[in-house]
């Protein structure tokens, strides 16, 4: 086992030296490898490949899930009175989430198109618009501060 | 109001001590009028207390109890007829018309003569049934008077009654015997609740006609206390009406008459002090009951303002006072109600069915009233609500009060703040954790841009 890791972690050493340009899929997972050995990869994998702002993005929903799981946890240890603060605490979080994951789908997505443009003849029609007249990052930045705002807002109010 | 009016307007008229607080216009309906000059006293007790009489007799063509569709007598006073009836102007009808419009009502029996059967059929539309055999008299043979009655036994001795119950006021009580000859006795229908004895027979006592045999025990309707000697029926609008078993007992004769029980001492009877308590009662000298002023606000310490007072509006939730101010009269003036000792005196807060019935308790008294009040907390349902007082005993007059509001639930700004209960902290908490992290987020997105426009850039 600490063998097989080790020339894992060989081969993968001077992978990314060789191709610099292609930071993606140094092949050096074995088909026999161990759920750490893969856990670990993947990651590196998540880590290395992402960009910054998606990474940012994925601690703020992580950040939202656990507020989120908490306030239900206490709803069930302590019962649900008053309800509408718990419908409001728990929704804020769990629209909270789905606007960052759209900003999320939607950032990602742009830049995916814009990296690799050519996958499949669909998808390419569809990047072409999306490069074109579809929305830029900015766009979709200023959306989600909108929202977010319309979210926060109906949430106090419904706290009282 | 009335009875302030009538009061007013007697005042004003008869200028007497003594008044009824509804009206001074007696009517008495005898025979003839040498039986007059035997109840003198009686009459002239009457006169004192303020009371303008008139005699008529039954036969007479002016008699009416009506003039011009109203009352033109306010209390009527009925002395056995000699005859079959009473008469085209009094029939059964006529007499309960009478009561109906809120005239009182003495009606006189005696085991002298036989009882018509127009006075027989007027009591049993009030469900008072007189005995079948209608020259029956009540005989004791353990309490008669000695002296007037050696032989027949027929003239009871009885001491005034205490109250019929521990939650009734006491009208005729009293120290003293009463002496009643020849009693025309009466049974009272169970059912009614409009039906009260005054005065039961004792339990010795039986009934017989004393012109027959003596009857064998099978032929004995009723005996002991369920004969009544004197028997009260107050209608559902107040007026009452009295059935005296014996009219001997108003005479002269037996108001100073001196008696002897059965190994008792020779006494002076108390027949002039129970006529008075009698048709002091009837005629609404005492256990008239008057409502004052009703109020009833929002619990506050201190005063009330006067627009604050009876809103047309509350809450739910609300803690309410609710004052109401009872008056009794005592032969001619307003006394302070005091309800009596294992009675009690109800609010009702009311939606179809009652969401509260309370005990009023007396607080405060005037000179002439006594405030009783109570106070809850609206129920947790909005709707039209009424506060009601049903207050309906045996020889007093009916309090039924009935004073509308609207209960609303709460508006949009009533509710406690979040932060008041505390069991809602983490979730305020969860909420300002999820704002702060959004800002936060924010700015370091902005912080972040260049460096991934320039990774996007080289890319």
């Amino acid at each position: 086992m600490p063998a097989k890791r080790h020339a894992a972690s060989t081969a993968s050493a001077p992978a990314p030296s060789t191709p610099v340009t292609l930071s993606s899929g140094p092949a050096t997972l074995k088909s026999n490898s161990s759920v750490v050995d893969i856990a670990t990869h993947v990651w590196q994998q998540y880590i290395s490949n992402t960009p910054q702002r998606t990474l940012l993005l994925d601690a703020f929903m992580a950040f939202l899930v656990l507020v989120g799981g908490l306030q239900f946890l206490y709803c069930v240890l302590a019962g649900n009175y008053p309800f509408n603060a718990f419908l409001s605490g728990f929704s804020a979080a769990v629209g909270q989430f789905v606007l960052t994951a759209s900003l999320r789908m939607q950032t990602s997505e742009s830049s995916s198109a814009a990296s690799k443009p050519s996958s499949k003849g669909k998808n390419a029609r569809f990047a072409d618009e999306e490069t074109e007249g579809g929305i830029s990052p900015e766009r979709a930045f200023a959306d989600y501060i909108f929202g977010s705002l319309i979210l926060h807002f109906f949430c106090i109010n419904f706290i009282n | 109001m009335r009875w302030c009016l009538a009061l007013l307007i007697c005042a004003l008229v008869a200028a007497v001590n003594a008044l009824s607080s509804s009206g001074s216009r007696l009517l008495v309906v005898l025979d003839d009028t040498t039986e007059k000059s035997s109840y003198s006293t009686l009459w002239s007790d009457l006169e004192g207390r303020g009371y303008d009489l008139s005699f008529e007799s039954p036969k007479s063509d002016q008699l009416s109890l009506f003039a011009h569709g109203e009352r033109a007598y306010d209390h009527l006073l009925i002395l056995p007829p000699k005859s079959k009836g009473l008469g085209p102007a009094l029939t059964p009808k006529h007499i309960l018309d009478f009561l109906n419009k809120d005239g009182n009502i003495v009606l006189a029996l005696s085991g002298k003569s036989s009882t018509s059967s127009a006075i027989s059929s007027l009591l049993l539309e009030l469900d008072v049934h007189l005995s079948n055999d209608r020259s029956a008299v009540v005989i004791d043979h353990f309490n008669y008077d000695t002296l007037s009655a050696a032989e027949k036994h027929d003239v009871l001795l009885l001491q005034r009654p205490n109250a019929l119950r521990t939650d009734v006021k006491a009208f005729f009580d009293g120290e003293g015997v009463l002496a009643l000859p020849r009693v025309a006795p009466q049974t009272l229908g169970s059912d009614s609740q409009l039906l009260a004895p005054i005065l039961k027979a004792p339990t010795t006592a039986y009934a017989y006609n004393p012109k027959e045999e003596m009857p064998s025990p099978d032929d004995i309707e009723s005996t002991g206390s369920q004969l009544n000697v004197v028997s009260a029926i107050q209608a559902r609008n107040s007026a009452r009406f009295t059935v005296l078993g014996s009219v001997e007992a108003l005479e002269d004769k037996w108001f100073s008459a001196s008696v002897k029980a059965p190994n008792g001492k020779k006494v002076p009877t108390v027949n002039r002090e129970f006529a008075k308590q009698l048709t002091g009662w009837t005629f609404k000298e005492t256990g008239v009951l008057k409502v004052g002023k009703i109020e009833h606000h929002l619990a506050t310490d201190g005063e009330v303002a006067a627009e604050d007072l009876n809103p047309k509006i509350y809450r739910i939730k609300n803690e309410t006072v609710f004052n109401i101010e009872v008056s009794e009269y005592v032969y001619d003036k307003w006394v302070p109600f005091e309800v009596p000792g294992d009675d009690k005196l109800q609010l009702e807060f009311t939606m179809l069915s009652p969401f509260h019935r309370l005990a009023l308790q007396p607080t405060s008294r005037t000179e002439t009233s006594a405030v009783y009040s109570t106070q809850f907390v609206t129920p947790d349902q909005h709707g039209i609500f009424s506060f009601r007082v049903n207050y309906k005993r045996p020889f007093l007059t009916n309090i039924e009060e009935k004073h509308e509001v609207t209960v609303r639930h709460f508006a949009h700004d009533e509710y406690p703040r979040s932060w008041a209960i505390s069991g809602g902290w983490v979730w305020i908490a969860g909420l300002w954790s999820v704002i702060g992290g959004f800002l936060a987020f924010v700015v370091v997105w902005l912080y972040s841009a260049p460096t991934a426009d320039k990774a996007k850039k080289t890319q």
